[in-house]
């Protein structure tokens, strides 16, 4: 498919979040591609040359078939010989601590989430990427993912490398079930979250619970519910945490989770329950969704999150890389950033494992058929009117997880416990605030700027 | 059989009591046995389904694992994810580093802990009873606590990243219970064999060489699968110690968590693999000598 030109990746519509999501400038799908083509043969600034073979760790692409895509598709062009390891999160973090106590490294360049570099930036063991960041100034890095690169600190930690967002996906057979009045068009525009609610009853009164959330112990519901929930039908996420809109989001979810497979509980990722059909509609991470997609393409329908009385909340991931102090090659470090920040390089990132570019860009023409499910999804997600970004917290830091945590208490609480709402909202108030004040982070959008510390209400 | 000898007279009646009895010793003997059998077949198929299960999804094509109900005989064969698996960058060299670390585990765990097993066994010392427990205690340490001072250490001495590395590691792991299962080994060969080989000319140490060691080589064998299933096994330390020389547990830790699931099978029957056939071929080994130990 070629783009059309008013189909920019992640564009927004406020002119003040436009720059963060957007990954392209509106130009026209050729003059794009030719602006492909153009660059596919620049050459690495001098300064970014460099040799040898560079060790490649990354917590990203960490499936069998994403890190020989790595090797074999994504590095294939790369002057030098990079070695992709795929390591966990927490090996990854002692691998990188234990060499920078050990004052002596292998690891030349790191690969992550924005939130699996916080422990290492605080630790200190990070270059400064300012200066390759100053560097690269026209591959028109996202600026506000250059500054959750920063951590909240001066130092530069790390370049964007790619994103990704979450989706929805069904099976086709579940479109005979959608209520009156939402079409298979309608789903791509104007879907609300009182319409999927119904298409889950639906669903259930003919073929049993086939709704599905990854609410199990690696799932990402609470992303859903900070993204998603929160920002849809609040307009906010901590300032609008007890409010009465959170209620009606609460008594949403719970209602929907009578039509919910139970299993839910124990799903990770969606992929799987979607291809063997015991889940039939469900939300989840690009990445998590993408197995069955490029599997049964023709089985599946994609679409954006739902819309609720406040907007479309959406939470793009951004992805980065960083450079250790105790890199052996700093230079060849750099120009393997250099490499994988190129346009042609995003490219083929896109294709290959389905990660979008995290420079302005526009998308190739020629995805495979799964990855395309994807990005008209998520080109539907962004562009959509009242698209409502919710950034991940940068000021958190190490707290992330208590954080999360607050949100899954109540999930536990409310929907599976069946306590009050609002009392339980209430009491995890207290904890939300205790995590905030703990960090010191002002709030973030969606939440309207705060002077100091965000405020729970 | 003394009632009968004592009653005479009441001996046809005795003798078909004698029959009866006899038959339902014969079948309760045969029902025993029968239960005895189910038993072991159950317990035996508890532990080969699963086996079973695995073996036909890691060689069935990537869309019938999905199929449910699933199909228990496989109706394609496909090697195509196996292949895919096998030839992704580091798997072969991470199962010949899995069998190198294994055998140098076995090696050094068995050179060190047999001959403490075997003063365990022999000799009378002080502390001998606080030893046991002591050598049990290291593995009550969360070696968690260990990984990062354990990998600054080994990128110090040079060693980081290399098959000797884990297989030392290992060694510690494992040297606990090849103390304590030699010990117990060594224990259960008669002392006096050992003292009649001494009067007939033997030194110790030949003594030691030509009679206890090959009494005590089907146990030394057991030892030996427990020393190689841990070593095989072993995830921990071998993340922590790996970068580019990576075990076989090691590399498909990162990669199982996150892929599809037949990928995961296939990593889980490739990994099953080679330590059953270690096992067997161990196994046939140790049933040869059992016998003649035990009797």
């Amino acid at each position: 498919m070629v783009p059309r030109d008013s189909d920019s990746f992640f564009r927004s519509r406020r002119a003040s979040r436009r720059a963060v999501l957007r990954a392209g400038a509106g130009v026209a799908g050729a003059a794009a591609l030719g602006g492909f083509r153009a660059t596919a043969g620049t050459a690495a600034p001098s300064s970014l040359q460099g040799g040898g073979s560079i060790v490649f760790l990354s917590t990203q692409l960490t499936p069998v078939e994403e890190a020989e895509a790595m090797r074999n598709e994504i590095l294939k062009d790369f002057q030098g010989e990079v070695e992709f390891i795929a390591e966990e999160i927490g090996p990854f973090n002692d691998r990188v601590t234990a060499e920078a106590q050990a004052g002596k490294g292998t690891i030349g360049v790191l690969g992550g989430q924005h939130g699996d570099f916080s422990a290492l930036a605080k630790q200190g063991v990070l270059t400064d990427l300012s200066d390759l960041a100053t560097e690269l100034q026209d591959r028109g890095f996202i600026p506000q993912y250059l500054e959750l690169g920063r951590l909240g600190s001066q130092q530069l930690n790390y370049i964007p490398w790619m994103q990704a967002t979450y989706i929805m996906a069904a099976r086709r057979d579940a479109l005979e079930f959608l209520p009156e009045g939402v079409d298979e068009a309608a789903l791509q525009t104007s879907l609300t979250y009182d319409q999927l609610g119904m298409w889950a009853k639906n669903i259930n009164d003919a073929q049993g619970q086939k709704f599905g959330l990854p609410a199990g112990e690696k799932g990402l519901l609470h992303r859903f519910l900070q993204g998603y929930g929160y920002p849809s039908f609040t307009g906010g996420v901590n300032t609008t945490f007890k409010s009465e809109d959170a209620v009606a989001m609460w008594s949403w979810l719970k209602d929907v989770w009578q039509y919910t497979n139970p299993q839910s509980v124990s799903y990770s990722q969606m992929s799987e329950p979607l291809l063997s059909g015991e889940v039939s509609l469900a939300w989840d991470h690009t990445a998590r969704l993408i197995d069955a997609l490029r599997q049964n393409a023709e089985d599946f329908v994609t679409f954006p999150a739902p819309r609720g009385p406040k907007g479309l909340g959406f939470m793009p991931v951004v992805a980065g890389l960083a450079i250790p102090k105790t890199a052996p090659d700093p230079a060849a470090a750099r120009s393997l950033i250099e490499y994988l920040t190129r346009p042609e390089v995003q490219a083929t990132t896109l294709r290959e494992v389905s990660f979008f570019p995290a420079i302005e860009a526009e998308l190739p023409a020629d995805l495979p058929a799964g990855t395309q499910l994807e990005a008209t999804a998520v080109q539907g997600t962004t562009g959509a009117e009242g698209a409502l970004p919710s950034l991940l917290p940068v000021g958190l830091g190490d707290q992330g997880g208590a954080y999360n945590k607050v949100f899954l208490d109540s999930f536990q609480s409310i929907v599976l416990d069946g306590n009050d709402i609002q009392q339980v909202l209430d009491q995890q108030a207290v904890n939300l605030q205790a995590v905030l004040d703990a960090t010191q982070a002002s709030c973030w959008s969606p939440d309207p700027a705060s002077e100091g510390v965000c405020k729970v209400g | 059989m003394t009632s009968i000898a004592r009653d005479l007279p009441a001996a046809p009646r005795a003798d078909r009591e004698a029959v009866a009895a006899r038959q339902a010793r014969a079948r309760r003997r045969l029902l025993g046995r029968g239960l005895l059998y189910a038993a072991a077949v159950l317990l035996a198929l508890w532990v080969l389904f699963p086996i079973y299960l695995i073996t036909i999804t890691a060689f069935s094509p990537r869309d019938a694992v999905y199929d449910y109900p699933k199909q228990l005989i496989p109706g394609t064969f496909s090697a195509e994810t196996m292949r895919f698996f096998v030839d992704a960058e580091g798997v072969l060299g991470a199962l010949w580093n899995s069998v190198l670390v294994a055998v140098v585990t076995l090696i050094f765990s068995t050179l060190i802990g047999a001959p403490a097993g075997y003063a365990l066994a022999r000799f009378a010392f002080r502390g001998r009873d606080a030893f046991r427990l002591i050598v049990l205690s290291t593995r009550a340490f969360p070696i968690v606590i260990l990984s990062i001072p354990l990998a600054v250490s080994f990128i110090e001495w040079g060693i980081y990243d290399t098959v000797w590395s884990v297989a030392l590691m290992h060694t510690a792991l494992a040297l606990p219970f090849t103390v304590l299962i030699t010990s117990s080994i060594f224990i259960s060969v008669p002392r006096d064999l050992e003292e009649a080989a001494l009067t007939l000319g033997c030194t110790p140490a030949t003594a030691f060489v030509k009679v206890v060691l090959p009494l005590a080589l089907p146990g030394l064998a057991a030892a030996s699968i427990f020393t190689f299933v841990l070593s095989w096994n072993e995830v921990f330390a071998a993340v922590i110690l790996t970068l580019r020389e990576r075990t076989l547990p090691a590399l498909v830790l990162a990669a199982l968590n996150q892929s599809p699931v037949p990928f995961r099978l296939a990593a889980g029957w490739f990994m099953l693999a080679p330590s059953l056939i270690f096992i067997f071929v161990i196994r046939r080994y140790l049933l040869g000598l059992w016998g003649r130990v035990s009797r």
